[in-house]
């Protein structure tokens, strides 16, 4: 069952210098899956995610010839079915803790606020739901996680801080933007159990967002490959290390592997027919 | 001969009436050109090192001998001219509102050193960057270029040590793969030590001769190159972290 389609996407941003495309013409469709959005930065992937919710602000632009999620075209939606869409049905884990979170609010207030708001839930039923949701996320003090103040948490928490806050509302699609790029490879393997958990348990839809190839590999179902806003290759995970574009081969050569030759690692060719 | 010698280290910081000890009696020496790395997760104390190194955290116990000398406090000039430190964020550790050029050259005027023109080209010739990007700022340039003037402005001084705290995390991977290299041609050309710390162990085992894993602020254990590659480790905690970069492994 499709939950998400996208056709022909552009996101366009209208500078002094010209127009920027973000995007140009992506399409993909998603059900309850876990799909992987990969590139380097620049290459349009958070873009991508944040049309879908529409969070882009003029001067930026989107059209798509197509944007549907569960039967409700996107596109034609208005600002208040959006409003009502986001959080609920479809959630966004953003990029950096350090700059998603309130800095001047404790993180249990803001782990509450929706409920207390959306859900007119009282204080003690609002608590009890916010620790459950760290407690979900691995968070393993959770009523000093709730007094604390976000500079107060490392990134891992943080970025815990951020996931528990998007599954309160049991939504049908997540989006996480990189949303372990900032941890460490321990902590980082317990964020992708509790991802899949959730993937697994609740059959939500799943767009991973990342710049590691091999993660996205070992993590998601199908792989989307991006460069300069366009897709350049879409394969099934398992088929990654026997990617046929040039681009994705380059993006896997260039890390360095625990035991490899010492050698200068090969860079990016960028001069072929695809770079345009 | 070592030229950083680390003696029992311990980094104590007080909070809140609350005593967190950061690092605990950690003991460790490089020898002069050689390239060691420390790896850990995040709040293992290994950033910590660096930091006391350079007098940015207080030395709670033991001692930092560079070349057989203890560190002095304050650091003071002859410190700074012998070593360097690279920072993990491009983004933070520059400052916004000074050009490229008035960033290279403020070593040398503190210094006392002259000749800032043709220093100050050399070092982007060095780096690899054009010397049309003398007078940008820092927000006119990609996150691989500041980590190029960041490392530029590390070698101003012509430093023997260069003290790297995760120099390539906040990095795109081909732009990563850019500066490791840039990092290990000039370890060979001027002769430099390096003293790392990175979470990836891929890429610690690409830039360094021997390993120190760390975990809450405690030496675990420590490991040569081969005994990395080879999986010969004998703490489960530092076999746990290779476990876990096991997808970075050659032919996985």
């Amino acid at each position: 069952m499709t939950l998400l389609s996208v056709r022909d996407l552009k996101v366009t941003f209208d500078t002094e210098a010209g127009v920027v495309e973000a995007v140009r013409g992506v399409s993909f469709s998603l059900g309850r899956e876990r799909l992987g959005i990969v590139g380097e930065s620049g290459s349009g992937k958070t873009m991508t995610g944040r049309s879908v919710l529409r969070l882009i602000r003029p001067p930026g632009r989107i059209e798509a010839a197509e944007m549907r999620f569960d039967g409700i075209d996107l596109m034609a939606a208005s600002e208040a079915q959006m409003r009502a869409l986001r959080g609920p049905r479809i959630a966004m884990v953003m990029q950096d803790p350090k700059y998603s979170l309130n800095p001047v609010m404790r993180v249990g207030a803001q782990l509450t606020e929706g409920l207390r708001q959306r859900d007119r839930l009282g204080h003690a039923d609002a608590y009890a739901a916010a620790v459950n949701a760290l407690e979900a996320v691995q968070i393993r003090d959770p009523d000093r996680v709730m007094e604390a103040y976000p500079h107060e948490l490392s990134g891992g928490m943080g970025q815990r801080v951020m996931i528990a806050m998007m599954l309160i509302p049991n939504p049908d699609l997540l989006i996480a933007d990189e949303p372990t790029s900032a941890l460490d490879v321990t902590v980082q393997a317990e964020v992708l159990a509790i991802l899949d958990g959730l993937v697994r348990d609740r059959g939500m839809g799943l767009i991973f967002i990342s710049h590691d190839l091999r993660l996205v590999a070992r993590f998601c179902d199908r792989v989307l490959v991006m460069y300069k806003g366009k897709i350049v290759e879409e394969l099934a995970a398992k088929d990654l290390l026997n990617a046929k574009h040039a681009y994705t081969q380059g993006l896997l050569n260039c890390l360095p592997r625990i035991g490899g030759p010492r050698g200068p690692l090969p860079g990016l060719d960028r001069t072929a027919d695809w770079a345009n | 001969m070592a030229l950083i010698e680390i003696e029992n280290l311990s980094v104590t910081f007080h909070t809140k009436g609350r005593d967190v000890r950061a690092v605990q009696g950690v003991s460790l020496s490089v020898g002069a050109q050689e390239s060691y790395g420390l790896v850990g997760e995040s709040g293992s104390g290994k950033s910590t090192i660096l930091r006391a190194i350079c007098g940015l955290a207080p030395i709670s116990g033991g001692v930092i001998r560079i070349g057989e000398e203890p560190v002095p406090t304050p650091r003071g000039r002859a410190f700074s001219r012998r070593v360097q430190m690279v920072f993990q964020d491009p983004y933070a550790s520059l400052h916004p509102r000074h050009t490229i050029d008035r960033t290279l050259s403020e070593p040398l005027a503190i210094h006392g050193i002259g000749d800032t023109d043709a220093r100050v080209m050399k070092a982007l010739k060095d780096v690899g960057l054009p010397a049309s990007f003398r007078f940008r700022f820092p927000h006119q340039l990609s996150g691989g270029q500041r980590q190029r003037v960041a490392i530029a402005r590390a070698l101003m001084l012509e430093p023997a040590i260069l003290l790297l705290d995760e120099p390539t995390s906040a990095l795109d991977a081909s732009v990563q793969a850019e500066t490791l290299n840039l990092l290990n041609r000039l370890r060979v050309e001027q002769g430099l030590t390096f003293l790392m710390v990175s979470h990836d162990l891929a890429v610690i085992d690409h830039m360094c001769d021997r390993i120190l894993v760390m975990q809450n602020g405690q030496a675990v254990e420590e490991l040569a190159r081969d005994d990395l590659a080879g999986a010969r480790m004998k703490t489960a905690y530092a076999k746990g972290l290779f476990a876990a970069s096991a997808d970075r492994m050659l032919g996985a």
